[in-house]
């Protein structure tokens, strides 16, 4: 069990640094390496998610050191959910890149397992520090696979985004250092306790501190207007890139609820991160009307599910948490398989995923249906799983002040996702002329497109089981006590 | 359960026509048939109960948390409209079968009309709001697909687009309304929510409530100002047109209306909206459809008139209005869905829709003419046709209503007056094709009677229309009645007799009869007049918005994101400071109460040292040789600064750092000269000088008031347990390896990343190698100058030595794995600047890449290790040795692990630098992209 | 002292904030080396300034706090790759772009 619990990072590492070592990799064991490592990630998060599932918290110390002085992986719903939906994501991303797009460059695979090692890395650990840490793995990873295939686009996107996020890790530097210079302690849980019985003259440097976390995480999730490194970076980056990217912005949003929720923070950063949400849900919807790309409106489209995510996060109360987490997974893979599918699009014609009326995908018929189903999941119509996400979020706003702004704004931008997507749809598939297709459609790259769009469906028919799930995360996440028990032990660290 | 099916039947039977479209010219027809006839026997099968007044249900869970749940209820209203969507449905798609041209497949068509009819089922059945918001907007959906579906004509794709953008926004803010009602009420169950009027009519947000809910009613029954995507829509096939735009969808909005009334209505804003809505509606349609030259645009403008009629009808909020409602919902349905299915045979003889053209039909299709003209003349409101009957009670209601007080009169006055309209453009209708002259240059001349199957769904209801007009209290009293009793509970008195005596009504029918009569003799005038009055049709109007909406987001996104840096950076700064500093707003105390330490001299030399170096790299930035000698400096100070305030290992890692640094932004500089850039506004560097000097400040506040506080730290277990546990005196590496050892496995494998992406991003990429310096002086032709060379190549034996012997020593005195990995590889890096990559190579069969990767893997498995001896990974153990010659030796794995970083580090600083290095031989252009990478 | 170490890491961070918002990858480039430097300086004072107290065992204590220590190591290897990175980067930038101006092209001042 407890060697569960550290094989999500230890199975993208060891495959990771494997790959590296080989002196130059050929495609073919590169490939099994990758794939086999992904799968044996999935089927670990499964497990882990099962055991996560009846509320138990687990807790691992590496090296054996006790918290709070070695560093902790901490197992809660939050994160099994989180390493399982990158699980998915990833293997459907990886398929979709053996189609070809791992030979457009060197060291895709092993970049594609740092990535997971980033990303599950930051979901497990109990440490602030050693989040900074996966942090940088996920982002350096990041930087390289967004340049993936070279090109003029992804040279200047990824110099752009690079450069915000080197600012973005300073500013996590400081703030942990603040945090570290008033409590002298690193571990999340140990500094969840230190807070409470905290000098008054000192938690002003703390608050400072959290919202300084805050500029991080904001960043990372693509708050406006710290959201400019988006909408380029997704729309250049390779479709399968662009597909696994759909998680990073989660990530801004994973820390976010699990920072705050063990800081006593919340009230300090909700007011900042609720209306931050609205103007990005509207910004978005902006971009959405204007863009010209099918691609770029993908991109757009992640934009506007981090508004109305993190509107849901922003209430703090375990509905709109709980609403929240189920719209982060329906988002994740939704706009994840809709990359996917404007890449084939893309393939498809000769005006690539321009949206200008010329040549229509020869096989219109089921990347329509496609289109239509992640369209209208994508614009929270009903009954897909965007409409119970909105839904779930709308109804958290009950008795707060917000309700009207809240809802007026989740409805607007879903209005505007209905126009553009309703526009896009109807140039693409309709205003058109039948052509023979310039590309054919391998199915290693139509099949991840269809399974990850058409989660649309099946995470709504699963409405049920999944949101029950996500509402018991949210009261978990919320009653932080037993998560700090679980890692310091019923008496606290001794020290 | 059987329930279920009714709804299930045409949602699976959705999918079968296209399967089956490739068999024949009937499969799709037939395979469509089939499951809706099914879910009518269905339907009449639990009718049974429904009249026993025991309506059938079925609750099956489907998202608690939401409230949403399968919940189906089949009481008398929703049996009536089910039954209307699955007869005519049944009808239209005997029908289409017959108007299609015989190439074409339709599987598309039938699949989509299935999907459809599943749609509009499912919002009449179901007894839960969020059901139903669910189900109305997938009748948007699939109704947005039928409009389009031929979608090769521009007309189809932007009717298509309106209706979907009107009737989607609608739904919406109908959403909205729901949840909001459900909260009132505590429950989204509609059969609950019927008992609860009284709580949520007195509820606070009744009133946004209401006009939320409208919103989505208004908009799907085209009430004004919404009515203007209907007459769009008849891009859509006439048989499309039949069925969604007279008979089911543009009644969902009334089925609301009903299926709301006990809960909404009988409040003075129910009243003045939803009957001045239906009134004007009702008057401004019937106007209009007057003049439409378009067969099919006169029929729409008549529908969205009956449907203000209807809207009108509930608006009264008496229980006889709404009983008169739901009676012109049949009656309508019925006469205008033939009258829609004649004017398709009419175009489908004829080719052309236009009233100017199409002439004297009677002498060519006579039979046809009959029907259409039974049909429109149940539309005027004929006597002993249904739609008399309807009209006839909605007099009547007009007569009866009391809310005007003193201009109680207005009311029956507009009413008749519409009714005259509607008698009006009935005539024409009549008159205008099929007598009045010969056609004028028809595209198909001459016309002539269609096949004969193609009428039989017209005859039906027109039958029906005769039957009920006839004889109603046999043939639709039953169905009324129950009807009603699901919408009030209980069924008021009325009596559907044919002949009332002479009653207020009738004399407003004849009146009606002879006005419309009047105006339609007076044409000319009146054609006259309306072409004077300028009025913009309003899906024009609708157009120039969106594309300014569209113009404006295109501006607005311009203005916000201007692609540049800067900008963006700037945004990060600014909320940083704003972030950073919010908490000290409200005036808490920055500083702490500990006092300051001394300065010494030395201290102050070095840090003055630091700012001038760094504010000279600021103002030199352009020389750039200059800033990263500048940089040295810095650098060179905060090495000073570790070794000041006891951090031995910091200034042994800053020193390494910066030198390779320096090499690496010298061979960077080498291909990027510098030289004055373009001027940039003074503006804008006082601006970025602000910006920074801020910055900075709040960070030297932070500083302070960090420092000026004690802190708790958890420091003392590590200096207790290096040596004990971890077996190691130089606590910082101890840390390092062992404590913390999980955070330097991440970062070397940062390193590793960042070795394999720079040299992803330096394959093929080939820079024009300058031949000259920034100031023109010649590069020295000498590339590896001799004396280097002699003198660097005994130097690296002695620089690997030194390194291993830091490394050895790291666990217990400065040093370690990183630093001595710094060092080899700058000792590495020097053979290649003294003697060159290829001599370097030749004598070095290294293959770096493997190096870090291996470096990386012994530092991984090291940590697995513990795994297989039962510990938690990473878990350090001490093994103790007696060697013959060196005596006892204490070997810590993470000594191991340490190496492990040695070799990551030494890989990657050679990959970076070498390949950097190497770039300097190619020559080669700019390589171009491939269409592969602009995608 | 303490205000001394202060100052200069605000000058370091102004600095480098001034150099980030410059027009040319280079400038931005060492704008993100100053940073980093001032981040470490940063890190390193939170665990409090002081002399003769080096953190090893063999050696009398007192010792002074040895983990701000070894976050700073980490975070300068780490500040290193970022930087050897973004060199590359800004290198590729005028190899495929053709220019070291950090904006998309056509966007000029």
């Amino acid at each position: 069990m407890n060697l569960l619990l550290v094989l999500p990072v230890l199975l993208p590492l060891l495959s990771g640094a494997a790959l590296l070592a080989l002196a130059r990799p050929a495609l073919l064991p590169a490939r099994i390496v990758s794939v086999a490592s992904v799968t044996a990630q999935l089927a670990v998060a499964v497990a882990l998610l099962t055991v996560a599932a009846d509320g138990t918290i687990v807790s691992y110390a590496v090296g054996d050191w006790p918290a709070p002085f070695g560093i902790t992986l901490v197992l809660d719903r939050l994160s099994a959910l989180m390493l399982t939906l990158a699980a998915l994501l990833a293997f459907f991303a990886l398929l979709h890149a053996l189609g070809g797009t791992d030979q457009k460059g060197a060291g895709f695979h092993a970049l594609f397992q740092f990535q997971l090692l980033g990303l599950n890395g930051a979901f497990l650990t109990g440490d602030l520090f050693n989040l900074f840490v996966f942090f940088e793995i996920l982002l350096i990873a990041s930087y390289t696979l967004l340049l993936h295939g070279g090109g003029a686009a992804r040279t200047r996107a990824g110099l752009h985004y690079v450069v915000l996020n080197l600012v973005g890790s300073a500013l996590f530097l400081l703030a942990v250092g603040v945090l570290y210079g008033v409590l002298g302690t690193l571990n999340m849980a140990d500094i969840a306790l230190r807070v409470t019985t905290l000098p008054a003259e000192n938690a002003v440097l703390i608050e400072a501190a959290a919202l300084l976390l805050l500029a991080v995480f904001g960043l990372k999730a693509a708050l406006v207007p710290l959201h400019f490194w988006l909408a380029p970076a997704y729309a250049s980056a390779t479709a399968p890139v662009a597909a696994l990217f759909a998680i990073m912005t989660k990530v801004g949003a994973y820390a976010i609820l699990r920072v705050y929720t063990l800081l006593p923070g919340t009230e300090w950063i909700a007011p900042w991160l609720l209306w931050g949400a609205l103007i990005t849900l509207l910004v978005a919807g902006v971009g959405l009307l204007a863009s010209r790309d099918l691609r770029t409106q993908v991109a757009w489209l992640v934009l506007v599910s981090v508004g109305t995510l993190l509107a849901g996060v922003a209430l703090f109360n375990s509905a709109g948490v709980g609403g929240a987490l189920y719209y982060l997974v329906h988002t994740t893979l939704v706009s994840g398989g809709l990359f996917l599918l404007a890449d084939l699009v893309g393939l498809q014609r000769r005006e690539g995923s321009q949206l200008v009326s010329g040549e229509y995908p020869a096989a219109r018929t089921w990347l329509g249906v496609l289109f239509l189903v992640g369209a209208a999941a994508a614009a929270g119509l009903p009954p897909t799983s965007g409409f119970l996400g909105k839904v779930l979020v709308m109804q958290a706003a009950f008795d707060t002040p917000v309700l009207p702004w809240l809802w007026t704004v989740i409805l607007l931008g879903g209005l505007a996702a209905l126009l553009a997507l309703a526009r896009a749809g109807s140039v693409v598939f309709w205003k058109s002329a039948q052509i023979p297709a310039v590309a054919p459609m391998p199915w290693l790259r139509s099949v991840p497109a269809a399974a990850l769009v058409s989660a649309g469906l099946w995470l709504a028919v699963l409405g049920g089981p999944l949101a029950a799930y996500t509402a018991a995360t949210a009261t978990q996440l919320l009653a932080p006590q037993q998560y700090v028990s679980a890692v310091l032990g019923e008496g606290g660290p001794a020290r | 359960m059987l329930l279920f099916f009714i709804l299930l039947l045409p949602l699976l039977g959705a999918a079968l026509p296209p399967l089956v479209a490739h068999w024949g010219r009937d499969a799709a027809p037939l395979a469509a048939a089939v499951f809706s006839s099914i879910a009518l026997a269905l339907l009449f099968i639990l009718a049974r109960h429904t009249f026993d007044g025991a309506p059938p249900e079925l609750l099956l869970p489907w998202v608690p948390a939401l409230g949403l749940e399968l919940a189906l209820r089949l009481d008398g209203l929703g049996f009536l409209f089910a039954f209307i969507i699955l007869g005519i449905g049944l009808l239209i798609i005997f029908y289409a079968r017959y108007y299609f041209p015989a190439e074409k497949r339709l599987g598309r068509f039938y699949g989509l009309l299935l999907l459809f009819q599943a749609a509009m089922l499912g919002v009449v059945l179901s007894d839960n709001l969020l059901l139903l918001a669910t189900f109305w907007e997938l009748t948007s959906v699939s109704s947005f697909l039928l409009i389009g579906y031929g979608f090769r004509a521009a007309e189809a794709r932007r009717g298509a687009r309106i209706a979907l953008a009107v009737t989607g926004a609608g739904g919406f803010a109908m959403l909205a309304g729901f949840l909001m009602l459900g909260h009132m009420a505590g429950t989204y169950r509609i059969s609950e929510l019927l008992a609860l009027g009284e709580t949520v009519r007195a509820h606070p947000w009744y009133v946004p409530m209401l006009l939320l809910v409208l919103a989505g009613a208004f908009t799907k029954s085209a009430q004004f100002p919404f009515h203007f995507w209907l007459p769009g829509a008849m891009a859509a096939p006439t048989p499309v047109s039949a069925y969604l735009h007279s008979a089911t969808m543009v009644k969902a909005g009334v089925f609301l209306l009903a299926r709301l009334f006990p809960v909404l209505s009988g409040t003075d804003t129910w009243f003045f909206i939803v009957g001045t809505a239906g009134l004007v509606t009702l008057l401004y349609a019937a106007y209009l459809a007057l003049f439409q030259h378009d067969l099919k645009g006169l029929l729409a403008y008549s529908t969205v008139s009956h449907l203000g009629l209807i809207t009108l009808l509930f608006g009264f909020g008496t229980p006889l209005g709404a009983v008169a409602g739901i009676f012109h919902v049949i009656n309508h349905a019925i006469f205008k869905a033939s009258l829609f299915m004649a004017a398709g045979i009419i175009d489908h003889e004829t080719g052309s829709r236009d009233m100017r053209r199409i002439n004297g039909l009677w002498k060519y299709m006579p039979h046809t003419a009959l029907l259409a003209m039974v049909a429109a003349a149940s539309m005027a409101g004929v006597p002993l046709l249904n739609g008399f009957l309807s009209k006839e009670m909605f007099f009547a209601e007009a007569v009866h209503q009391e809310w005007l007080g003193a201009v109680n009169w207005v009311l029956p006055a507009l009413a008749t007056l519409a009714g005259a309209f509607a008698v009006a453009y009935s005539l024409r209708f009549i008159h205008d094709v099929f007598f009045n002259g010969e056609p004028v240059d028809l595209p198909i001349m001459p016309p002539h009677e269609p096949p004969r199957w193609m009428k039989i769904p017209i005859e039906v209801l027109v039958t029906l229309c005769i039957l009920v007009g006839v004889l109603p209290a046999f043939v639709i009293k039953p169905l009324l009645d129950v009807a009603a009793a699901g919408v009030l509970g209980a069924v008021p008195h009325y009596d559907l007799a044919v002949w009332h005596g002479i009653s207020p009504p009738l004399i407003m029918s004849l009146v009606a009869l002879l006005g419309g009569t009047l105006v339609y003799t007076a044409r000319r005038w009146v054609f006259m007049f309306h072409d004077r009055i300028p009025l913009v049709d309003g899906s024009v109007i609708f157009e120039r918005i969106m594309a300014g909406v569209y113009a404006a987001a295109q501006a607005l996104n311009a203005a916000m994101d201007n692609g540049r840096l800067r900008r963006y950076v700037g945004a990060v700064i600014v909320i940083a400071l704003l972030l950073g500093m919010a908490p000290f707003l409200s005036g808490r105390a920055l500083l702490g109460d500990l006092s300051f330490t001394a300065v010494d001299g030395v201290s102050a030399v070095a840090a003055l040292m630091l700012a001038v170096g760094a504010i000279a790299s600021v103002l030199f930035h352009e020389q750039r040789l200059v800033v990263i000698i500048m940089l040295g400096v810095v650098g060179l100070v905060i090495t000073l600064a570790f070794v000041h305030f006891s951090a031995p290992d910091l200034a042994l890692t800053q020193i390494t750092v910066e030198v390779v640094t320096t090499v690496l932004l010298l061979l960077a500089l080498f291909f990027l000269p510098g030289g004055a850039g373009d001027r940039e506004p003074r503006m804008r560097h006082w601006g970025d000088g602000v910006l920074a000097v801020l910055a900075g400040t709040g960070v030297a506040a932070l500083v302070l008031g960090v420092l000026t506080r004690p802190y708790e730290t958890i420091a003392g277990y590590y200096l207790a347990n290096a040596k004990p546990i971890g077996g190691g005196d130089n606590v910082v590496n101890v840390i390092l390896v062992d404590f913390r050892g999980f955070d330097t496995l991440g970062e070397i494998t940062v390193l590793a990343i960042a070795a394999t992406g720079i040299y992803a991003m330096l394959r093929g990429l080939g820079l024009g190698l300058p031949q000259t310096d920034t100031v023109g002086r010649d590069w020295s032709s000498e590339r590896h100058p001799l004396f280097l060379a002699i003198l660097s190549r005994p130097l690296l034996p002695l620089a690997l030595l030194v390194a291993i012997y830091i490394l050895l020593r790291g666990h217990n005195a400065p040093g370690g794995g990183f630093i001595a990995g710094l060092i080899a590889g700058t000792a590495l890096i020097l053979q290649y600047l003294a003697s060159g990559i290829e001599w370097t190579q030749a004598r070095l069969r290294l293959r770096y890449f493997q190096v870090a990767g291996a470096g990386l893997l012994i530092a991984a498995l090291t940590g697995a290790a513990a795994i297989a001896v039962g510990r938690p990974y990473l878990t350090s153990g001490l093994l103790h040795l007696e060697l013959p010659i060196i005596g006892e030796l204490e070997l810590a794995s993470a000594m191991a692990f340490d190496l492990g970083v040695f070799f990551a580090v030494l890989g990657v600083v050679i990959i970076v630098l070498a390949h950097l290095g190497r770039l300097s031989r190619l020559d080669v252009p700019t390589p171009l992209e491939t269409p592969e990478e602009a995608r | 002292m303490e205000v001394l170490v202060a100052v200069s890491v605000g000058i370091l961070v102004a600095c480098a904030v001034y150099l980030l918002l410059r027009a040319r990858s280079f400038s931005v480039v060492f704008g993100l080396v100053l940073l980093s430097y001032g981040t470490n300086l940063f890190l390193f004072a939170m665990g409090r300034l002081n002399t003769n107290q080096v953190p090893l065992t063999s050696m009398p204590g007192p010792y002074t706090d040895p983990l701000p220590q070894a976050l700073v190591l980490t975070a300068i290897v780490i500040g290193f790759a970022m930087t050897a990175f973004v060199v590359v980067l800004a290198l590729r930038a005028r190899g495929i772009l053709g220019s070291d101006k950090v904006d998309e092209k056509g966007s000029d001042v």
